[in-house]
């Protein structure tokens, strides 16, 4: 479904991403995992093409030079000179890192903007389903956006997200700062958002062990290279990964 | 460049003399010596030389003028790029030490030499006083309450008919000697200039630049940030009304145009050209501004039209700035290499 092959990607002098290849196919759940500046964020920038607008934004106020080469296919067609906005539209959907939800727009509001792109139907349909599988949120409902607690703010803006009709839903770093219990429940209902909205989804975490048991797929960052790849169990079985990512 | 996925990537790489951080260098020979100052000695030598190419005295009266932008800039840069205040104030500290140089000066009868850096002096004590109470915010107070105390006082001036009503003050000394005047007010733009370049570096200039980055990690190491700002906008107040007294002493006047909003925008507009932030930069920009738009003069009306088509087209094409973009063209070198 996505597809992103010799993937690379300088800030400045500095490869963050190296000939990185990744796929997600559909109704896939894919897992990247990476220490810090391992070139995580930047992947789900290259994929959702903010790093295009980041580099048109460094280029008019004469700051760093960003470089992208490579090539990213969705749905058998080149996206890479696509606008973020345009790949949004394609289905395309990036929950960014830190959230970014509207802080000072209600729940609601918030939610209202990420169905911008949808259809009146669509977003009543999705709406409810939203409210279905965060119920903390429905009744929140009416409550100012900077107000919540870190995780209601993160089921905001996955809510958020999955309101812009995504056909791949793109997750950076969602249990940044959260508690183990709110972490397993947020990983619990982006696997049945999965499987009930029958998208496709890629996250990518520090810490693998939260999210290695949804994971189809999981690819291993290191240094902006792509290392290891594999299934859930063919990287559970191998040492190195145990002990990096799982601290076993 | 291109924007989009390339073949080919234009590097720039560092020239051999610089060492890791930005002001090390290891100098190796004469040559990485005059690398080194060649820019400053230019900048320099050109402000000093410039009265004596100039034709006639017109001339050396724009380069006055000039100065006393370049000073306002410098004050506006360093506190907008380095204190995290935007200041639309330029008009208030000129109002002020105008006043001030022009009440000592005809009231007491205090030689300009005198009445210049007490005007500045004093001037900056009383703006500084004027705005410590939106100090402790953050947020566009600051500039509102800097915009708005020139068209107070000129109104309160006008209206009570004190300091001269909208007369003015007149009567007021020039300054002795023609070259004085003239070389007296490029030094102190220089010293002034590489004074605030060192300040920012040492210490207290960490401090002001990291309460422009994160207040309130500045209050959490346990510093006051109203006492580091007053000290800022007591700084940048002073170089302002320096300006001011300046420029007072050459007009031989002072009037409620002296609080007029041009010496509010135009050192902005400067930084803007010239680069916020390199503090040299907006020098630069008053440098080119000032002077085309006196010749832009002989436009009449079509002057502000033609002015701001120069300032949208720096804007859109050169954003960073002349001194940021010639930064790096200096220190750097580029080449394509092949990913």
């Amino acid at each position: 479904m996505l597809e992103a092959s010799d993937l690379m990607v300088f800030y400045e002098n500095n490869l963050a991403l190296n000939n990185v290849h990744i796929r997600c196919d559909h109704n896939q759940i894919v897992g990247v995992f990476g220490a810090n500046s391992a070139g995580k964020s930047t992947l789900m920038h290259a994929l959702s093409g903010i790093v295009l607008d980041m580099q048109k934004k460094e280029m008019m106020a004469g700051g760093e030079r960003i470089t992208v080469a490579g090539s990213v296919r969705y749905q058998e067609k080149e996206v890479m000179t696509v606008s973020p906005s345009r790949r949004a539209k394609m289905g395309i959907v990036l929950c960014p890192e830190r959230r970014r939800i509207f802080k000072e727009s209600t729940v609601l509001e918030n939610l209202k903007i990420g169905g911008y792109l949808a259809s009146p139907a669509q977003a009543r349909e999705t709406l409810a389903y939203v409210f279905d599988v965060f119920p903390t949120l429905a009744r929140l409902k009416n409550r100012i956006g900077g107000f919540l607690s870190g995780g209601e703010q993160q089921m905001l803006a996955i809510g958020r997200a999955l309101m812009a009709q995504p056909k791949i839903l793109l997750l950076d770093e969602p249990l940044l700062g959260l508690s183990p219990l709110m972490q397993a429940m947020l990983m619990r209902t982006t696997r049945e958002i999965r499987d009930q909205r029958k998208i496709a989804i890629i996250v990518t975490e520090q810490y693998a062990r939260p999210v290695f048991p949804i994971v189809d797929y999981a690819f291993i960052l290191e240094n902006g290279s792509a290392v290891l790849e594999g299934t859930r169990e063919a990287l559970m079985d191998n040492p190195d990964v145990r002990s990096a990512y799982f601290g076993v | 460049m291109k924007i989009g996925t390339q073949q080919r990537r234009q590097e720039r790489i560092d020239r051999g003399i610089k060492v890791r951080t930005d002001g090390l260098y290891a100098l190796m020979s004469w040559r990485e010596l005059a690398y080194l100052i060649a820019p400053r000695l230019l900048l320099i030598g050109g402000l000093l030389l410039l009265p004596l190419v100039v034709p006639g005295m017109y001339w050396l009266r724009v380069i006055s003028i000039v100065c006393i932008y370049a000073l306002l800039a410098l004050s506006f840069d360093f506190l907008a790029h380095y204190v995290g205040l935007v200041s639309l104030g330029g008009a208030f500290f000129v109002g002020v030490g105008g006043y001030l140089t022009a009440l000592l000066n005809t009231g007491m009868g205090i030689s300009p030499l005198v009445a210049i850096p007490v005007a500045a002096i004093f001037g900056g004590v009383i703006c500084t006083i004027l705005l410590l109470p939106c100090l402790p915010l953050r947020g566009v107070y600051f500039a509102i309450v800097t915009l708005m105390y020139p068209l107070f006082l000129a109104r309160v001036i006008e209206a009570l008919n004190i300091l001269g009503g909208t007369d003015g003050i007149m009567g007021i000394d020039g300054v002795p000697y023609v070259w004085l005047e003239q070389y007296g007010i490029i030094a102190m733009l220089l010293l002034i200039l590489f004074g605030l370049r060192r300040l920012v570096n040492t210490d207290l200039g960490l401090v002001m630049r990291a309460v422009k980055d994160n207040d309130q990690a500045v209050r959490a190491s346990g510093m006051n940030i109203t006492h580091y700002k007053a000290l800022a906008v007591f700084i940048a107040s002073s170089v302002g009304c320096l300006a001011g007294a300046c420029l007072v002493h050459t007009y031989m006047w002072a009037g409620i145009s002296t609080f007029a909003l041009d010496f509010s925008v135009l050192p902005i507009a400067a930084t803007v050209i010239g680069g916020g932030g390199t503090l040299v930069g907006p020098v630069l920009g008053c440098l080119i501004l000032v002077p085309i738009s006196e010749l832009l003069r002989d436009f009449g009306t079509l002057r502000i039209v033609f002015y701001s088509l120069i300032l949208l087209g720096f804007i859109v094409f050169r954003s960073d700035g002349l001194m940021i973009y010639g930064q790096r063209k200096y220190h750097q070198f580029e080449r394509w290499t092949d990913i």
